[in-house]
């Protein structure tokens, strides 16, 4: 069933692309919209929830790594240390750890704005590098993050991480066990991102981005301050990232430092790589198409397989479909699967 | 002093293996701008290869003379070999068809690639660690009161060998000016009548033997292997080649024993979980302050 | 404005197929319990299922799979003892994502679980943090989840496992099989203290099993008169652990404890004791540390594990699971291969017991109930529980190798 939910959002967003007609487009997005806000009143199956939540928190990460990545062209190889800031701001904020329990929608902007600031502390000495080293230096900064909660066992629990979350509350009423009111956050967060995406792609700032993408030499010389359009850019992306944080750690009512370990950023560069760098529906297209494999497809291949009459135990090859699924897509359609038309353009004018 | 030097040495020998792996790794990253997240792997299956080599050779335990040296050169350049071929199968599968793709494409793939090499490498000997038959037998010298091991010595005299070797190959023969010409600029190598496709997979072929070479050094030191061990080796092994200037053969080799000797003075002075945090922080210090890396100046030109 | 009009049957198709996925779902279990009033030999009859949560793949995989094949075993050896018309199956869902345990994917697949109604119980999962994302979710659901590893205390003890219970306090649904950190902890510290070490060199992987079994070690071998020389941490992603013994070899300690399994630096830090010159020290563990001998071999000589049993050699049922587990998978049995399949052994029970002689198809409820009043004899002892879940056997035996074979040297009984 799940993957109906799947399916029919990958085919709605492919589809709209393909549409001449920016108002034919705009309807299909708020009928997609509206399926998904009437879809808990049919279904009220927990476990759907909880994966559509959770591919819900990759869109939004997703979203956010395009703007640092497919906007301004700035390799980041360590997002999920924002992840972690967001995630972990949370539970030190609402939980018994500290005994503080700070409502849940302050701490969505406290988290945003904490994100943003790691990231201008990291992005300010290091974002006048060359694109290469800013790529290792913020793996190297992804590596540190969850190294040093995992370290500081007196503020964040160790290893062990922190449990027992508080369940955030919407008008005194608490969402509790259930997923289906995080599956609603998400949505509008998911809502609010994808405006706030288009709104600074057209903006004044998004055209900066796209000139330093092309040439960043020739982007200063056209009066662009490129180290401040770049640090924008970073603290925008790790704001998105804070966000998903602090609704992925309510939502779990845990946060442990193996949740946000490299293979996170790896999996998030590959969302957007995969659905098409810097065009909005094409990340949301990646995120979806690997939250599906990874989360939905491959913990179930045994039970897939199974139904269809194969007795093979895929347990032991998944780390091998995932690989081969990236190889051949990436091989097959190089510039992902949704491609903008700039990007697309680009591509031609390097090719000839 | 004493425990000063003998962190030094077990410092040194680490960073022999990340040095023999971070030549790859700024190989080919000079040479097309990709970094080979499966380098790593490639390392993992070198030492699966010179295990396969020895137990079919029917070595378990220490060997002497003639057969010491005999069989672990067939290991070592089996190993190097088989290594070598397989860079050039995964440059000519994976890599070949994105040379002109937009650039984070083939950085995927070589993601892909990764976890392929570890699932095969899992089913092929297993999930759990691997014992290596302890084949090097380890006598010791006293340096300064600290006794120096045999196989350190192998690590760090192997990796030493190696960049030399490399060195004089690339200065001095007509391959090597091919590839230090394909690295400066492709386009303009091609118009020169050079081979592209033939320089860029001699490139892979000599990375992953080098990759090869350390798997084999690395089962011989720590006695064992593990299908898994290639992503870490691989992270501080990138690490050590941007550290030291990426494209630049010294580069990877002070990169390489700076990382290692780091790592070991971390776990000395701060614990062993700290180690990771200060290699990576050293990194990022490094790069603020001296962005193209320790030896700017690179071989493989690519600013 | 057609093509809107296509999408809005889409969407709607979308919100009655999945109305109609969960009736189907209603419909099949009617069925299932309108065949109990007239029993029909029918092989795949009522399919009662067992799930399974672990990490197989990645770097976990060196551990998740041996479990999950114990498991599997035991559900397929136990599979002769169901009642008539049913069948049991085992399923298994892969808890680590891009090859690293995951709780937020732990609680996923246990969500999928409870949303099959086939499934009774879980047996799962592998790390504590991953349980301490799922015991609130099973709670909820009042689905019995029996852990075949998971050793931190606060699980199942204290303010924090209450925390874990918020949504049914009165209910508890998780049970384990192993025995607890503190139990383990602080019994390797007397056997520590009883062969005769006074020095300790305490080192551990900076994970939650290896970190809480060594600080109790830490606490009770102190306790106990024990000095602890210095605490260490191992790094992740390093085969290098020479550095720190070279540490350990300056404190010159007779013993070297190691929190933690063989997988996670346990094997190798045995290993490269003997290249630094601390061959000849004593090194100690839990029982993580059971399948030291598959990377150290010989060299596991000199060292020494617990497991939270009686003397396995002792009992029949262990060796005729090692060999029923070898003849199965043509491989040996992992460090908790034994553990999963008595978790599973209980699983099965429990839901045998609970279908009984009525014939019909047991609500959760009546499972939590039966695996809760369990008394079975498995692979590593006989098992029940108490009323927080854990293990009511309070014998832990010590282990220590001779040429790279484990050798059972004494058990002790503890205080509960």
């Amino acid at each position: 069933m799940i993957y109906a939910y799947f399916l029919i959002a990958i085919a709605v967003v492919i589809g709209a692309q393909r549409l001449p007609d920016l108002r034919a487009k705009r309807v299909l997005f708020l009928l997609l919209g509206a399926a998904l806000l009437c879809a808990p009143i049919f279904d009220r199956n927990d476990a759907t929830f909880n994966v559509l939540a959770d591919a819900g928190i990759f869109v939004l990460l997703a979203l956010g790594l395009n703007i640092v990545v497919g906007f301004a062209g700035l390799l980041d190889l360590g997002y999920a240390a924002f992840f972690a800031i967001g995630a972990y701001t949370y539970a030190m904020m609402a939980s018994p750890q500290f005994n503080l329990h700070l409502p849940f929608w302050l701490l969505l902007f406290l988290a945003a704005a904490f994100a943003a600031l790691f990231g201008i502390i990291l992005g300010a000495p290091t974002l006048r590098l060359r694109g290469d080293y800013l790529a290792i230096v913020t793996l190297g900064f992804g590596e540190i993050v969850p190294q040093i909660f995992q370290n500081l066992t007196k503020y964040t629990g160790g290893p062990n991480g922190i449990g027992a979350l508080d369940f955030p509350s919407f008008f005194g009423r608490s969402f509790g066990q259930g997923t289906i009111p995080y599956y609603y956050v998400v949505l509008a967060l998911i809502a609010l991102a994808v405006f706030f995406a288009y709104n600074l792609r057209d903006s004044r700032l998004g055209r900066a981005w796209m000139a330093i993408r092309e040439d960043e030499l020739a982007a200063r010389h056209m009066g662009i301050n490129t180290t401040a359009v770049k640090l924008a850019a970073f603290a925008l992306g790790a704001s998105f990232s804070g966000l998903a944080g602090v609704v992925f750690a309510a939502k779990l009512s845990l946060v442990s430092p193996d949740l946000f370990q490299f293979q996170v950023s790896v999996l998030i560069v590959s969302m957007l790589v995969l659905g098409g760098m810097g065009n909005i529906p094409g990340v949301v297209v990646g995120a979806l198409v690997l939250v599906l494999v990874n989360n939905v497809v491959l913990p179930q291949a045994n039970t897939i397989a199974a139904t269809a009459g194969l007795h093979v135990d895929f347990g032991n090859y998944h780390f091998f479909i995932y690989g081969a699924i990236l190889v051949a897509i990436m091989l097959f359609k190089p510039e992902g699967l949704l491609p903008s038309r700039q990007r697309k353009e680009e591509l031609h004018h390097a090719a000839t | 002093m004493h425990e000063f030097l003998a962190q030094l040495i077990n410092g040194i020998s680490l960073g022999g293996i990340y040095a023999l792996i971070a030549l790859g790794y700024t190989m080919v990253y000079g040479i097309i701008g990709l970094i080979n997240f499966a380098h790593g792997d490639v390392y993992t299956l070198g030492s699966f290869f010179a295990l396969t080599i020895l137990t079919a050779l029917g070595v378990s335990g220490e060997l002497h003379g003639v057969a010491l040296v005999v069989d672990v050169a067939i290991a070592l350049i089996g190993a190097a070999l088989l290594c070598g071929i397989a860079g050039v199968l995964i440059e000519r599968l994976a890599y070949r068809r994105l040379r002109n793709a937009p650039r984070l494409a083939p950085l995927i793939t070589a993601i892909g690639v990764s976890f392929i090499l570890e699932n095969v490498m899992q089913i092929w000997k297993g999930p759990s660690p691997v014992p290596f038959p302890a084949v090097v037998p380890n006598p010791s010298v006293m340096i300064a009161g600290v006794a120096v091991g045999a196989q350190q010595m192998l690590v760090v005299g192997l990796a030493v060998v190696m960049m030399v070797a490399l060195q004089l190959f690339i200065h001095n023969t007509r391959l090597g000016r091919a590839m230090r010409a394909t690295a400066q600029d492709r386009d303009a190598a091609q118009l020169m009548g050079i081979n592209i496709n033939k320089t860029i997979m001699l490139t892979f072929l000599i990375g992953s033997a080098l990759a090869g070479v350390a798997g084999f050094v690395s089962g011989v030191y720590y006695q064992s292997t593990w299908f898994f061990n290639g992503f870490g080796a691989g992270l501080k092994a990138f690490t050590a080649a941007v550290l030291g200037g990426i494209g630049n053969i010294g580069g990877a080799m002070l990169g390489g024993f700076l990382i290692g000797i780091i790592e070991s003075f971390a776990t000395w002075k701060f614990g062993g979980q700290w180690s990771n945090v200060t290699v990576f922080a050293i990194l990022i210090l490094v790069l603020v302050f001296r962005p193209s890396g320790l030896l700017g100046e690179a071989v493989f030109d690519r600013a | 404005m057609r093509i809107s009009a296509a999408v809005a049957i889409i969407a709607l198709s979308a919100c009655s197929g999945a109305n109609n996925a969960s009736t189907a779902k209603n419909t099949t279990t009617t069925t299932t319990t309108a065949v109990t009033a007239a029993p029909s030999p029918a092989p795949a009859g009522r399919v009662v299922k067992i799930g399974i949560d672990l990490p197989l793949s990645g770097g976990d995989a060196s551990v998740g799979i041996s479990t999950e094949q114990g498991a599997l075993l035991a559900i397929a050896q136990m599979q002769k003892s169901v009642p008539r018309g049913y069948t049991l199956q085992g399923e298994a869902l892969d808890d680590s994502v891009q090859g690293v345990h995951n709780p937020e994917q732990g609680v996923s697949n246990v969500r999928s679980f409870i949303s099959d109604s086939a499934v009774l119980a879980v047996v799962g999962p592998y790390n504590s943090n991953v349980a301490r994302a799922e015991i609130p979710v099973t709670n909820a659901a009042g689905m019995a989840q029996i852990g075949p590893s998971v050793v931190a205390d606060n699980l199942t003890i204290g303010p924090d496992a209450q925390q874990l219970r918020r949504a049914n306090p009165s209910l508890n649904t998780f049970f384990r099989v192993c025995t607890t950190d503190s139990r383990q902890g602080s019994a390797l510290a007397q056997f520590a203290r009883s062969l005769g070490f006074k020095h300790a060199y305490i080192i551990d992987d900076n994970e939650t099993y290896g970190l809480d079994l060594a600080d109790r070690f830490e606490k009770d071998f102190t306790a106990d008169g024990g000095t602890v020389l210095a605490r260490d941490h191992l790094a992740k992603n390093t085969q290098d652990f020479k550095s720190l013994l070279l540490k350990v070899l300056a404190a010159k300690p007779d013993i070297v404890f190691f929190g933690g399994v063989t997988s996670t630096g346990g094997g190798l830090i045995r290993k490269q004791m003997f290249s630094v010159g601390l061959g000849k020290t004593a090194y100690m563990g839990g029982d993580g540390l059971a399948d030291l001998a598959t990377v150290a071999a010989a060299q596991a000589d000199g060292s020494y594990y617990t497991l939270a049993a009686p003397d396995a050699t002792r009992l029949p049922s262990a060796q005729a699971f090692v060999k029923a587990y070898r003849a199965k998978y043509n491989s040996d049995i992992g460090p908790y291969s034994a553990n999963a399949y008595a978790a599973a052994q209980v699983a099965a029970d429990a839901i045998i017991r609970a279908i009984g002689k009525s014939g019909a198809v047991p609500s959760r409820a009546a499972v939590v109930a039966r695996v809760a009043s369990t008394k079975l004899d498995t692979p590593i002892g006989p098992i029940s529980f108490d009323k927080y879940g854990d293990v009511t056997n309070p014998v832990l035996s010590l282990y220590g190798f001779k040429n790279g074979q484990p050798y059972f040297i004494r058990q002790i009984q503890l205080k509960l």
